[in-house]
């Protein structure tokens, strides 16, 4: 993991002692809350429905045991004991007082945390692929070079007033696990024919009232180069980015508008002006950036798989968790375990302070002391020893955190919802329980299979609806909550875009609708093993518009 | 009330005016032009001491001809979130090598001035209060550890190329 050295304290003590004095005069009268927005905006302070919500980064979701137990500490001492994890992979505290934030802040500065960039038209924390480090398939591990991007867009000072949010993510490998396309700025990490690392550079992806795939405008760039194009990129954006309306705003629509070709050559007429500056990175640099990231020494532990099949046999329900919630690790003695914070009838990513203590003491024994947050709002310990899975899950038992379901229908991804956001024309957090409940039973979601419920309680689209196999997007017509369903979404390296199905339904009516869609499915796959994705694709909407909305619907439709 | 300030403290009979329907510069007074009517009057005089306001829209490289003959460039800022001038101020500094007064105009707050200074603007036109008072005190909210080169002037950082620490001496 990266380790702050004397520079990054200082930058951060630095940044918390100049959003003390912001917090200052704002308590004292002498800013307005309309001059204090964009300065709390900045440093991860939203005011929602009831309160101040403070958002933390977790660089590329990573983090230690230390990390986890201070954001416990936090979660006790600020908030009410717990805290929420969000598709962005940063943590988000609903009820601290705004006078006590930069004690909390200054808390995080001394395990080296922050919420520097977490709101605000500015580059946001940068994400990567949760099983970074770990997975099989990787070409390399994407976290140095979110951790370049990282401090060089700390506190930018061309890049702090953009005309709307900016968001990268970064993965090291072929299965898609960070949802580039549907960011900002993606980058795939590749190697060239001559074995260098490079990436290909996807921009203008995004979800949002105006979903879009992002498009590829440069097939490799060379590593030395990262930031001098990604500035290429920013500057283009920071001075043609439109600004006349906020949801117009996103560098996707700037593509849209400018069309790919042109908006990749004006690109690289500022990057040729910008590749041979003090920006180019040496290859020096890199490595010494990579060495944090160097994965943690692995002793041989063969004896996992003979006790691994040994346990499995004697306990269905651990067998269970094994196959839904574990993953092969490059090393055949390891496994990548996800922590699911989806228990059947919960909060998709709520964790208390007591679980986010017992997690971290559990990395600390088994897993090397190491913690990822997944944007599918779950934990992941990336290093663990299959002779150590027995003793792992039976902590997460104690603690609540064994569900057996990642990657299942209940796996949902939900955004806050009018529970919390001022945004919000809708609940979420609700449908996501009642679904959740309904599906619970794991013969039943075993039955299924894959399948990933995304829901968002406005068009801002927080949930990822849009890339949900199914999507649930609420909106609020005549005053009464409504719940538009589409299908077909995917934000991996097949990028793809809901479709609308059909009228919303009540939220009383919302649940049927979704068992509607997956009896309709199990009716329709091939076999078992076709997902309801590849069913999907192979089928199209009608048979879901027919069950759902009757033979007509179609006819219907047309006329 | 509105005052200029320069990092070496405020600036007594600024010459400079934004000209506009209803202000026009006096005789003891100079203007500030737009670009158009910038290039128009220095492609049909040799005048030089000229100054000129960029605004958020205009392309900046356009006064690429005519830098020898420009006393100063102010770039405006009509909102504080509006940052386009962030960018023209890096553009002028860093790519066309303009070396005379670079003045921010219009919504320049405290908090943001600092950045300001690191893109190389070093002139200031402060309306706001707050702004005026901790200019007069002094008291900048920057942070001194920077993680990316810019226009302004500033020695190596610790450890990696892309880090500066402030200049150690103007």
């Amino acid at each position: 993991m990266y380790r702050y050295d004397e520079f990054d304290h200082a930058f951060v003590a630095e940044r918390v002692a100049q959003f003390r004095d912001q917090v200052e005069r704002r308590l004292s009268g002498e800013l307005s809350e309309d001059a204090f927005k964009p300065l709390r905006l900045m440093n991860g302070v939203y005011l929602q429905l009831h309160a101040y919500m403070l958002r933390i980064a977790i660089p590329y979701g990573t983090l230690s045991s230390r990390q986890m137990r201070m954001l416990a500490h936090i979660a006790r001492t600020y908030d009410r004991g717990y805290g929420h994890f969000t598709t962005r992979q940063n943590l988000q505290f609903n009820w601290p007082k705004l006078s006590e934030m930069p004690n909390a802040l200054a808390d995080l500065a001394s395990v080296e945390m922050h919420a520097i960039q977490t709101s605000g038209n500015c580059i946001r924390n940068v994400t990567a692929d949760h099983f970074a480090g770990a997975a099989a398939d990787e070409v390399a591990d994407p976290r140095p070079y979110a951790e370049i991007l990282r401090q060089w867009s700390s506190v930018h000072p061309e890049f702090s007033f953009l005309p709307r949010k900016f968001k990268i993510a970064v993965t090291g490998a072929e299965r898609d696990r960070a949802a580039i396309q549907v960011h900002d700025v993606g980058l795939h990490l590749k190697k060239n024919d001559k074995g260098e690392i490079g990436f290909a550079v996807y921009v203008g992806g995004g979800q949002g009232r105006t979903p879009l795939v992002a498009k590829l405008i440069r097939d490799y760039l060379p590593e030395a180069d990262l930031l001098s194009y990604i500035t290429a990129i920013m500057r283009v954006y920071n001075l043609h980015g439109r600004r006349d309306n906020k949801y117009k705003a996103r560098i996707k629509i700037l593509v849209h508008e400018t069309g790919a070709e042109e908006l990749a050559r004006q690109v690289e007429v500022e990057f040729d002006k910008l590749r041979d500056t003090e920006l180019k990175l040496p290859e020096a640099d890199v490595q010494a950036i990579s060495a944090y990231f160097a994965p943690p020494a692995l002793p041989e532990r063969p004896e996992g798989w003979e006790s691994l099949a040994r346990w499995k046999k004697a306990d269905p329900v651990f067998a269970r968790w094994v196959q839904q919630n574990v993953q092969p690790h490059k090393n055949p003695d390891y496994g990548m375990v996800t922590i699911s914070l989806k228990p059947i009838g919960g909060i998709p990513g709520d964790a208390t302070d007591v679980q986010m203590d017992a997690v971290a003491d559990i990395a600390e024994e088994y897993a090397f002391g190491e913690i990822r947050v997944s944007h599918e709002q779950n934990l992941i310990l990336p290093h663990v020893a299959l002779a150590d899975l027995e003793a792992v899950y039976r902590g997460l038992v104690a603690i609540g955190l064994e569900t057996a379901n990642a990657g299942l229908i209940t796996d949902i991804i939900a955004c806050p919802g009018l529970d919390y956001c001022a945004l919000a024309n809708a609940r979420s957090i609700p449908v996501a329980q009642e679904i959740s409940t309904r599906f619970g039973s794991p013969e039943r979601q075993a039955e299924i299979g894959e399948l990933k419920i995304k829901i968002s309680g406005c068009i801002n689209a927080c949930g990822h609806h849009h890339v949900g196999h199914i999507g649930l997007l609420g909106v609020e017509k005549k005053g009464a909550e409504l719940y538009q369903i589409t299908l077909g979404g995917s934000g991996d390296e097949n990028t793809s875009i809901g479709e609308i199905i059909g009228r919303g339904f009540e939220p009383d009516k919302v649940t049927d609708a979704i068992e509607t869609i997956v009896d309709t499915y199990l009716g329709l796959r091939l076999d078992p093993s076709e997902t309801f994705l590849t069913a999907y694709r192979r089928v199209g909407p009608q048979p879901f518009k027919t069950a759902l909305y009757g033979a007509s619907s179609s006819a219907a439709e047309a006329a | 009330m509105t005052k200029i300030w320069r990092e070496t403290g405020f600036v007594e009979h600024d010459p400079w005016v934004i000209e506009t329907d209803d202000v026009k510069a006096t005789e003891a007074q100079k203007p500030l032009l737009g670009l158009d009517a910038l290039i128009a009057k220095a492609e049909e005089s040799n005048e030089a001491g000229l100054g000129v306001v960029i605004k958020p829209a205009d392309d900046v490289t356009r006064l690429q001809p005519y830098l020898d003959r420009l006393d100063i460039v102010a770039v405006a800022f009509p909102a504080f979130n509006d940052g386009r001038a962030f960018s023209h101020a890096s553009l002028l500094r860093q790519r066309l090598g303009y070396a005379n007064e670079l003045r921010a105009v219009g919504d320049v707050l405290i908090d943001q001035i600092p950045l300001m200074l690191r893109v190389g603007i070093d002139s200031f036109s402060v309306t706001n209060e707050t702004a005026l008072r901790r200019l007069a005190e002094n008291r900048l909210p920057g942070i001194p550890h920077y993680y990316q080169p810019t226009a302004r002037r500033a020695e190596g950082g610790q450890a990696y190329s892309w880090r500066r620490l402030p200049a150690k001496s103007a």
